[in-house]
């Protein structure tokens, strides 16, 4: 038997309501829509925050084993010795694009006036701004070069704090490799904004010369190692882990603490979302099904009479389940497509969350694995709700059948 | 026709016309919360090939378990039904309705026909159903749809025919695969005078045409008129005519007698 003449039949039956079948479908629709529009949020914003953790650390970071798993007694302690042929060897890797070094401390800085406490970072400044672009809201000033020698830029809090501005002269203090305390006069270049409040309350960006000079020394903390794309990670890892036996190889991954927790809040979040759409799904279709099952149970009853066999039945009612909820996942996956569009077309705001200073874009990733996992997923449920409510009254006794009024 | 008593072990030869279907101590009780009610109390019928058989009786007297029995659409409590020759009392549900779908057809009170499928496609269901190939069906669909006066009306759905022509798509639909037997419950019931005469006339002649069998459970008497045999059930039995034969009133019906 034909398997178009079933659907067909189908089709037919679920054009007997109109009104009841376009409910059902709009209310697939809307469960795909929401499922999809959700799930694209949730995708962009994993996105994003990879490749915001990628481009802060690097895809991977080079550094002692002791570096990454406990205190230093001294600034530098564990750091990394022989940098510049560390870079060339690394720089030797064909999926390795840049290598930049990171000298990462803590100290004072002070105004002359007042004091407070610091997160200094000292980075190459024309490799870190031209490898990651414009990753820092600077707010007055300039960008750190090569060229400044002895010149700081302030995040916004802390500029604030110290009453400090572009050109205005700090001295930082910091303890050197060998315990001493050490000072030295800086130039204010520029103020920035990471977009957390407390980031921007503490940390201080200068070149890896004048914190090595600070901290008297020509280790490093770690090198962030840049790859062609995020793909080569896993593969980049196991090679230079292999090539550096006694140096760790971390992924962005394992040290994006706050990609991992955004990432686990919103899958569940999302996931209890994407459970309660399909629960609403599968009783919306259930019901319209349920209702159309008992309005033709003479008829089930008829065409079991004239031969049809249960699974037939059975078959044909999950077919017309699959039709509105299929109809329906369609249109919702155009919706859904449509608003990701429109969103890009007209950009909207985010508010900050919570942390954070700075709002972002809102944007639906247009996944097609995900588009595919939500229409099959959709196109299940329906079927299945369908067949569920259907199973019993296609084994009712022929003759109880012919009797329903 | 002559009475058929049950057959005594051992006993006699094969009628003149061989029964396309034999039924013989048919039992059937129906439970209703704590009372047993006996619809059916040992009932012998033999359906002769051709003929058309009326079941009579009051409401309540067991024809419509009957001929739901006849119809393999329940199952007897005790008893034996054959169906041309082969035991199917006993019959699991897959079985039971695969012979349904070859050797049987069905007309209804309501006439029942599917509302979303054109009267064509009702008279091709069985013909799906039963895989006959899609060639062969259009041009069995359209020699049956002519045969009971529809073939202009092919592509009308049931809601844009009358009663009488929803009824002889029904009957088409019933004999579209040449059955064995046909199961008429009150076909003329729904309908008016002058349709259920034509279709009382169609039903006869398809009959004939077709040697199909029918047992038609009917109260009207118009139609009883034209059956070959009348059967009068009264609490679960057959009635023994007032002279003292036991089960079957045999009317002499010109049409068959000419024919």
């Amino acid at each position: 038997m034909s398997p178009f003449a079933w659907m067909r039949l189908a089709a037919l039956n679920t054009l007997r309501n109109r009104r009841r079948s376009l409910v059902t479908v709009c209310i697939a629709a809307l469960g795909t829509a929401a499922l999809l529009l959700a799930g694209g949020f949730a995708l962009y914003t994993y996105q994003s925050l990879e490749q915001a953790a990628a481009r802060d650390s690097g895809h991977l970071v080079l550094g002692t084993p002791a570096q990454f798993e406990g205190e230093e007694d001294v600034p530098l302690q564990h750091g990394l010795d022989g940098v510049a042929e560390l870079r060339r060897r690394l720089l030797a890797d064909p999926d390795v694009r840049h290598v930049l070094p990171r000298v990462a401390f803590n100290g004072l800085v002070s105004n002359g006036e007042k004091s407070t406490v610091m997160m200094a970072v000292g980075i190459e400044p024309d490799s870190e701004f031209a490898i990651k672009g414009p990753f820092l809201g600077v707010s007055a000033g300039q960008v750190l070069t090569n060229a400044d020698q002895g010149a700081v830029m302030l995040g916004a809090g802390l500029a604030r704090n110290l009453k400090a501005g572009p050109g205005s002269g700090l001295t930082l203090l910091s303890a050197t490799t060998q315990g001493v305390l050490n000072a030295m006069d800086v130039q204010v270049k520029g103020v920035f904004s990471t977009g957390i409040p407390e980031m921007d309350q503490r940390l201080v960006l200068t070149d890896v010369a004048t914190a090595q000079k600070l901290l008297d020394t020509q280790r490093v903390s770690t090198l962030g190692v840049f790859l062609r794309g995020m793909e080569a990670t896993a593969p980049a890892q196991a090679r230079l882990q292999a090539a550096h036996p006694r140096l760790q190889v971390q992924t962005w991954l394992e040290r994006a603490v706050f990609y991992r927790s955004v990432r686990a809040l919103y899958n569940r979040i999302f996931g209890v979302m994407g459970l309660v759409i399909g629960v609403i799904v599968v009783f919306v279709v259930a019901s319209a099904m349920a209702m159309a099952v008992v309005e033709r149970t003479r008829e089930i009853g008829t065409l079991r009479a004239l031969g049809t066999l249960p699974r037939q039945l059975l078959r044909t009612l999950a077919l017309e389940g699959l039709l509105l909820g299929g109809t329906g996942a369609v249109a919702g996956a155009l919706l859904a497509l449509a608003v990701s569009v429109a969103l890009l077309v007209f950009p909207v705001q985010m508010p900050p969350p919570p942390g954070r200073s700075e709002g972002y874009p809102l944007q639906i990733a247009i996944e097609p694995t995900l588009y595919l996992g939500v229409l099959v997923l959709m196109l299940k449920l329906s079927t299945l709700a369908a067949a569920l409510v259907a199973r019993r009254t296609v084994r009712k006794p022929i003759v109880e059948a012919l009797a329903h009024v | 026709m002559s009475p058929l008593p049950p057959r005594p072990p051992g006993a006699s030869p094969a009628p003149p016309t061989a029964p396309v279907m034999s039924l013989r101590g048919i039992q059937k009780t129906y439970r209703l919360g704590q009372h047993v009610v006996p619809a059916l109390r040992g009932v012998d019928l033999d359906v002769l090939a051709g003929e058309m058989l009326a079941l009579v009786g009051p409401s309540g007297s067991g024809k419509s378990t009957l001929l739901n029995l006849c119809g393999l659409i329940d199952r007897p409590d005790a008893g034996r039904i054959e169906l041309r020759g082969t035991a199917v009392h006993d019959l699991d549900e897959t079985r039971a309705t695969l012979l349904r779908r070859d050797a049987l057809g069905f007309v209804f009170q309501g006439f029942n026909l599917v509302p979303v499928m054109t009267a064509a496609e009702n008279v091709d269901f069985p013909l799906f159903l039963a895989g006959v190939p899609a060639a062969q069906r259009r041009q069995r669909v359209a020699e049956v749809l002519a045969q009971v006066g529809l073939a202009e009306h092919a592509a009308h759905r049931p809601d844009a025919l009358s009663g009488g022509q929803r009824q002889r798509v029904a009957i088409a639909r019933a004999l579209v695969k040449r059955p064995a037997l046909v199961i008429a419950d009150e076909p003329t019931a729904s309908l008016d005078s002058h349709s259920a005469d034509n279709v009382l006339a169609l039903m006869r002649a398809l009959c004939h045409a077709q040697g199909a069998a029918f047992v038609i459970a009917t109260h009207d008497d118009r139609l009883t008129r034209r059956c070959d045999r009348v059967v009068r059930l009264l609490d679960g039995r057959i009635e023994p005519e007032a002279g003292g034969a036991l089960e079957v009133h045999q009317v002499q019906n010109p049409q068959r007698s000419a024919a």
